[in-house]
């Protein structure tokens, strides 16, 4: 009967299609509140009358869109800013590698700002780098960009996957700490691509074109595709550094259940990060994203509550090395 | 040994990061007349203390507040400016309100507290330009301005002269009619300390 398949039954394998949700409902967010706020310019200088086609479709469609939740469009002043640093309904919120920054480019504690990264520095302590594979807004065009790579391959065309030392990210984290204070400037902002997406999306739509950091940010695409896989997000990010750090000791991490692994290795594929599920090699890179859990086709990857990876616990045991041992035992 | 090998790597990185910070340092030579959002402080502390997160532009009911790209310099990189012939500021204070950094303090919207804490610049006239000054009496500076006769103060023929609790919003410089401009503000953040 070969349409009776045993499905795998676990519920945390839906949790990379919330991950993308998220994801994408971050990305369009950044693309909708720069339109709300050129819809916000327009009603304060009161010159519907005197927009352009354009901006009149703008306008309306904004119009509609807000008038169900807020009578004055004023009041979508709720919403505002990046992931890098934003407001939502008065709870201002920072990026950590934004403070961090800040802090060594002022040599000041600024208590107002550093207090904003609070709640992101205790989920980060809870969950590791989640923020890396759940909320950046980068990390949706950097997938994409990984499936692109996997065409591009189909295609015939070299996509190199090359690895280099994990380690080079906190070297640019420390680097740039040390050249934030030389300079007296948040270095972080120019090369942080969640930052730069947030920015330049804005300043596409608002400001009429991008800056300097979309260059930028094309060119860790090229990396990505030329060099490593995830490459930057792997080895250059200094705010992955930071996470990573942060997130060593994390309470929430993946660990495979081996008793139910047949070996297949497909976790060992669909890990964008290089990690080695099969291995039980998780490490503090580990961004929680799940995506080895939704690959898992026996269910032996899940969560667990402890501050450390469990060491290698040897091969899975429906897998076929395991029967051999078993046999010759 | 790989430990030892990794602390050479990073000591050797930082003496290059120094001499990058260098070449970073005399790229930054302001060409520019541009002001920076209502209230900063001085150039080198906007730029300690602004973390180039674009807030203050998303809040600027005028769309006044635009942002460098390397024109400036590397160090003045996404920071925001005003150029007041293009698009004043209006002094509604709102990017002091949304800053999260304390880059751009935040100021009551009151004309004490404006007049206390923004120094963006000052306004300068010249009156072989001023047309109020050649018998034509204009005053649209003085229509402009948002703080009459305390910045700004006209004579008999509209001629302004400018006050010493000149804030520098720029208002006055977008509205003169003449081509160019015979009121500027001249800004504050390159003379201070």
């Amino acid at each position: 009967m070969e349409n009776v398949k045993l499905e795998p039954s676990s519920k945390l394998r839906h949790l990379n299609k919330l991950r993308w949700l998220t994801l994408t409902t971050v990305f369009f967010m950044l693309i909708l509140l720069p339109f709300i706020y050129l819809y916000q310019t327009y009603e304060a200088a009161h010159a519907y009358d005197l927009l352009t086609p354009t901006e009149k479709t703008i306008s309306d469609s904004m119009e509609s869109l807000t008038s169900p939740f807020v009578k004055d469009p004023e009041e979508l002043d709720a919403i505002k800013g990046t992931t890098w640093s934003g407001t939502l309904f008065g709870l201002k919120l920072s990026d950590p590698l934004a403070v961090v920054g800040q802090v060594f480019a002022s040599l000041s504690l600024y208590w107002p700002f550093i207090l904003t990264a609070f709640i992101p520095l205790f989920a980060t302590l809870l969950l590791g780098r989640f923020y890396c594979g759940w909320i950046c807004p980068a990390t949706l065009i950097y997938e994409l960009n990984d499936n692109l790579a996997v065409w591009l391959r189909k295609a015939g065309l070299p996509v190199s996957r090359r690895k280099l030392d994990r380690r080079i990210k906190y070297v640019v984290l420390a680097v740039g700490l040390i050249l934030s204070i030389y300079l007296g400037a948040a270095l972080f902002a120019s090369i942080y691509p969640p930052a730069i997406i947030g920015r330049e999306i804005y300043y596409a739509i608002a400001l009429g074109g991008f800056g300097a950091g979309a260059v930028f940010f094309l060119l860790t695409l090229l990396f990505d595709l030329m060099v490593s896989r995830r490459g930057f997000c792997r080895y250059v990010c200094p705010g992955g550094a930071l996470y990573s750090l942060l997130g060593r000791y994390r309470l929430f991490r993946i660990k495979r259940n081996v008793t139910k692994c047949n070996d297949c290795a497909k976790c060992n594929v669909a890990c964008q990060f290089g990690l080695d599920p099969l291995q039980d090699d998780f490490g503090m890179e580990c961004n929680n994203c799940t995506a080895c859990i939704a690959s898992c086709p026996t269910d032996a990857l899940g969560f667990t509550i402890n501050m450390r990876d469990s060491a290698y616990q040897g091969p899975g045991h429906l897998g076929h090395q395991y029967k051999k041992e078993q046999e010759g035992s | 040994m790989k430990r030892r090998r990794f602390l050479q790597y990073l000591a050797s990185s930082g003496l290059a990061s120094m001499v990058a910070g260098e070449g970073i340092k005399a790229a930054y030579a302001p060409s520019m007349r541009y002001l920076r959002p209502p209230g900063s402080h001085d150039e080198k502390t906007f730029l300690a203390k602004c973390i180039r997160c674009g807030k203050c532009g998303e809040s600027c009911p005028n769309r006044a507040i635009k942002f460098f790209s390397t024109e400036n310099g590397l160090a003045s990189l996404d920071t925001p400016f005003i150029i007041p012939r293009e698009q004043a500021c209006i002094l509604c204070m709102k990017c002091g309100d949304i800053c999260p950094t304390g880059a751009i303090p935040k100021i009551e919207y009151e004309a004490d507290t404006i007049l206390d804490g923004v120094h963006m610049g000052h306004a300068r006239v010249d009156v072989n330009l001023c047309l109020s000054f050649q018998g034509k009496t204009c005053g649209v500076c003085y229509r402009a301005c948002p703080l009459p006769d305390v910045a700004l103060r006209v004579g008999m023929l509209e001629q302004p002269y400018v006050l010493d609790k000149c804030v520098g919003c720029g208002l006055c410089e977008r509205s003169c009619i003449q081509i160019p401009q015979a009121i500027k503000v001249i800004p504050n953040h390159t003379s201070a300390s």
